[in-house]
């Protein structure tokens, strides 16, 4: 089972302050762990929303918004990709990822769809064209 | 640059509804043609967050909360990561999302990504280039 580990935003990470050496060293450390276990597949960290935009569809029509936005915590500031056996496990990981300032911070733990829990809506050709786009991206980063 | 494509979540995301065979073709169409224009990295799909969970740390100690979560417009249903060379350009590639999708109700951020230069040199970011993640561009 793959989980998305998301981290949520906060003052400092949509102020755009970059994380110290102290930080960078722990989470360094944390993801050579998940690498040593087999379990990191991928792993981001998102520039404040300053720099981003929201697109709202309605219709046919397409209203952008640009950033910042207000609500820092309904925010992500990173993410990890893991390959793991269960949600337990996923949340053991969870548990030990590194806060070095102390600070309160919340991390959202999501399961990732498979191809297998579409059922009968992904048509063998359907499912096909995925796995060639899949390929076709992957190869690309 | 790279950005990250966040669709959010909806009533319908949220309570397990899985896309119709209507929905994954036009979103393969989608897809096939940022694969074609070579700006498409990753797309995935998130199951509802009833299956999920949240760790909030406080004073550095972990406190587990099972999902589901009530604020659906906070959470995410899926994202993919595109590098193009703008904001501009993504927010293009966004316009397009199919349509039917949400019913035409949908709202999707784009966010960009950080890359390791971003940083500035140090060991812990030599560290992470030798471990071999975030080495993309």
């Amino acid at each position: 089972m793959r989980f998305m580990i998301l981290v949520k935003a906060d003052k400092n990470s949509e102020a755009g302050v970059m994380p110290s050496t102290e930080l960078l060293a722990a989470m360094g450390k944390y993801n050579e762990e998940l690498v040593k276990a087999g379990v990191l597949l991928d792993a981001e960290g998102l520039h404040p929303s300053s720099k981003g935009a929201r697109v709202k569809f309605s219709g046919t029509k397409r209203l952008v918004v640009d950033g910042p936005f207000t609500e820092a915590k309904e925010l992500i500031a990173g993410y990890w990709l893991i390959q793991v056996k269960s949600k337990a496990e996923a949340i053991e990981w969870v548990k030990r990822v590194p806060n070095p300032t102390g600070e309160e911070s919340e991390i959202e733990i999501r399961q990732v769809f498979e191809a297998d829990d579409f059922g009968p809506a992904l048509t063998p050709e359907l499912r096909e064209q995925e796995e060639r786009l899949r390929a076709q991206a992957a190869a690309k980063r | 640059m790279r950005f990250m494509i966040i669709r959010k979540a909806d009533k319908s995301t949220e309570a397990g509804a899985l896309p119709s065979e209507e929905l994954i073709a036009a979103m393969g169409r989608y897809n096939e043609e940022m694969v074609r224009a070579g700006v498409m990295l990753v797309g995935e799909g998130l199951q509802a967050s009833s299956k999920g969970a949240r760790v909030k740390f406080s004073r550095g100690k972990p406190a587990v909360v099972d999902g589901p979560f009530a604020e659906t417009k906070e959470l995410i249903a899926g994202y993919s990561i595109l590098q193009v060379g703008s904001k501009e350009e993504a927010i293009e590639w966004v316009k397009r999302w199919p349509a039917i999708d949400g019913s035409g109700e949908v709202e999707i951020e784009v966010r960009q990504l950080f890359e390791l230069e971003d940083f500035g040199p140090s060991e812990a970011v030599q560290r992470m280039r030798e471990v071999g993640f975030a080495k993309r561009k």
